[in-house]
């Protein structure tokens, strides 16, 4: 069993790798042209904030996505609050679903990571696209939201595993065998 | 504050359905108010980042400097594999046209020495030099940006502020500065719906408004609208700024009209630019700061 101290410091170790991998995934996302093909881009601060609510609480998952969202809006250069509103409801949701409903499997992580990111893309393009009244909203949504979340699947497993390893690593040893 | 570092560090094993009365859960609601109330503080001022936002950006601009530059490389080389056709035709079109700019040559250096002769008559200024740039990198894109906005490294230390102009390496309109952070700034594309600025198709003196459409913006095109129905305007005319408003510089290259169509309501006419430099690939360019 490991002493409180002990503890306390992997953790806060844990989450410092979780700031570390927040930073290099919006890098990811906003650099220019990486991983583009045709208009779409992966989402790689949504896939980040859903894996850590599955793998953290519900608590801790609402308040990392809530920064995710801060990080994305702040980038993105949009209105500050609203998507870490989003990202805030999402993981809060995730998480309890994951823990009522769902074993936290890989391949359950990805269809709902894939569900999360098409109703963000979805109310992105609805409030921002859509409603505004622009032409060709049918073609954006098919051509753009689409193969976006299509993209963000392999994304998805791909930050899945590392905050699953991240976790395991540093997971709190109780002494319960 | 401490209880709660260590409670969010060690998370308690807990029942979900009683987490709704646990002091976490108010916490969580707390946080969703109070960033509902800056999204509203911010929407009623008309702004779009706050100050805490300002802090983020001095943290994070370098990153994004260090993975542009990186992807700079990345991408220029899978660009090349996945355009190689269009890069060939490409190629041939810019041969022929390279034959043909060398024919012009001959003209242009002849009406170069009467034009400078006719300035020197006139006193008019060669060059602009009231007018200063600041050189800027593009560091970051929003990937859900139907409209191609980009993220520039210089900021309001850098002397930018909002509404200056941002054109390319050759002169050409790229958009506006719509936010200024301490290191960055975010620009405003000519594709975009909300961009307007005063224009002239150089060749028939035709005014009218230069903006982005939903329609056009995919292709990487903008527009002139209002101009008049029986327009002389046509195919590869030029089109520049007026400078009417004092937003933008006069004379500043947009770029070349591609078609004319009418106007849905059939009153006027609108002229469909391809930009001189395309906003949706562009990573460097120069805001114009004073002129």
């Amino acid at each position: 069993m490991e002493s409180r101290r002990k503890r306390s410091r992997s953790q806060i170790i844990k989450w410092v790798c979780y700031t570390l991998l927040m930073l290099l995934c919006t890098v990811l996302q906003t650099t220019p042209g990486l991983f583009q093909l045709g208009d779409a881009k992966p989402l790689w601060l949504l896939p980040l904030a859903l894996a850590v609510a599955v793998e953290e609480d519900e608590f801790a998952g609402g308040i990392f996505g809530a920064v995710c969202g801060l990080m994305w809006d702040y980038t993105a250069g949009r209105t500050v609050g609203m998507l870490a509103f989003e990202l805030l409801v999402l993981c809060f949701l995730l998480s309890a679903v994951v823990q009522l409903y769902f074993k936290a499997s890989a391949a359950n992580f990805v269809l709902l990571a894939l569900g999360a990111s098409l109703l963000v893309l979805s109310l992105d393009w609805l409030f921002f696209y859509y409603m505004p009244g622009y032409s060709g909203a049918v073609e954006r949504y098919l051509w753009f939201v689409l193969p976006t979340a299509v993209f963000t699947i392999p994304v998805c497993a791909l930050v899945f595993g590392c905050v699953r390893r991240i976790h395991a690593e540093f997971k709190i040893d109780n002494g319960i065998v | 504050m401490a209880l709660a570092v260590r409670a969010f560090l060690q998370p308690e094993e807990l029942p979900l359905k009683d987490f709704f009365d646990t002091w976490k859960f108010k916490i969580l609601i707390g946080i969703a108010v109070f960033l509902v109330g800056i999204m509203a503080y911010a929407g009623a001022n008309d702004r779009l980042t706050a100050a805490p936002q300002e802090l983020l950006s001095v943290a994070v601009a370098p990153f994004q400097k260090a993975a542009a530059m990186v992807s700079s490389g990345v991408s220029s080389l899978w660009e090349k594999y996945t355009n190689i056709d269009n890069i060939i035709a490409e190629n041939q079109q810019l041969t022929e046209e390279n034959a043909e700019l060398r024919r012009q040559m001959v003209d242009y250096d002849r009406i170069k020495a009467e034009n400078e002769a006719y300035k020197a008559l006139a006193n008019i200024q060669s060059s602009r030099p009231e007018m200063s740039c600041t050189s800027a990198f593009v560091i970051g894109r929003d990937p859900l940006d139907p409209f191609y906005g980009f993220t520039l490294d210089q900021g309001s230390v850098d002397g930018i502020e909002v509404n200056d102009t941002v054109v390319s390496d050759e002169g050409y309109l790229l958009g506006m500065v719509v936010e200024v952070e301490a290191t960055s700034c975010k620009v405003m594309t000519i594709l975009h719906p909300n961009f307007n600025a005063a224009g002239v198709v150089s060749r028939t003196r035709d005014n009218g408004i230069i903006t982005g459409n939903a329609d056009y913006a995919a292709d990487g095109a903008c527009v002139l609208t209002n101009l008049n129905r029986n327009t002389l305007t046509q195919k590869s005319d030029q089109v520049i700024t007026t400078g009417l408003g004092g937003v933008f510089p006069a004379d500043v290259l947009v770029g070349v009209v591609k078609e004319v169509v009418p106007e849905v309501s059939g009153k006027s006419s609108i002229a469909v630019i391809t930009p001189g430099t395309d906003p949706r690939t562009v990573r460097h360019a120069f805001i114009i700061t004073n002129f």
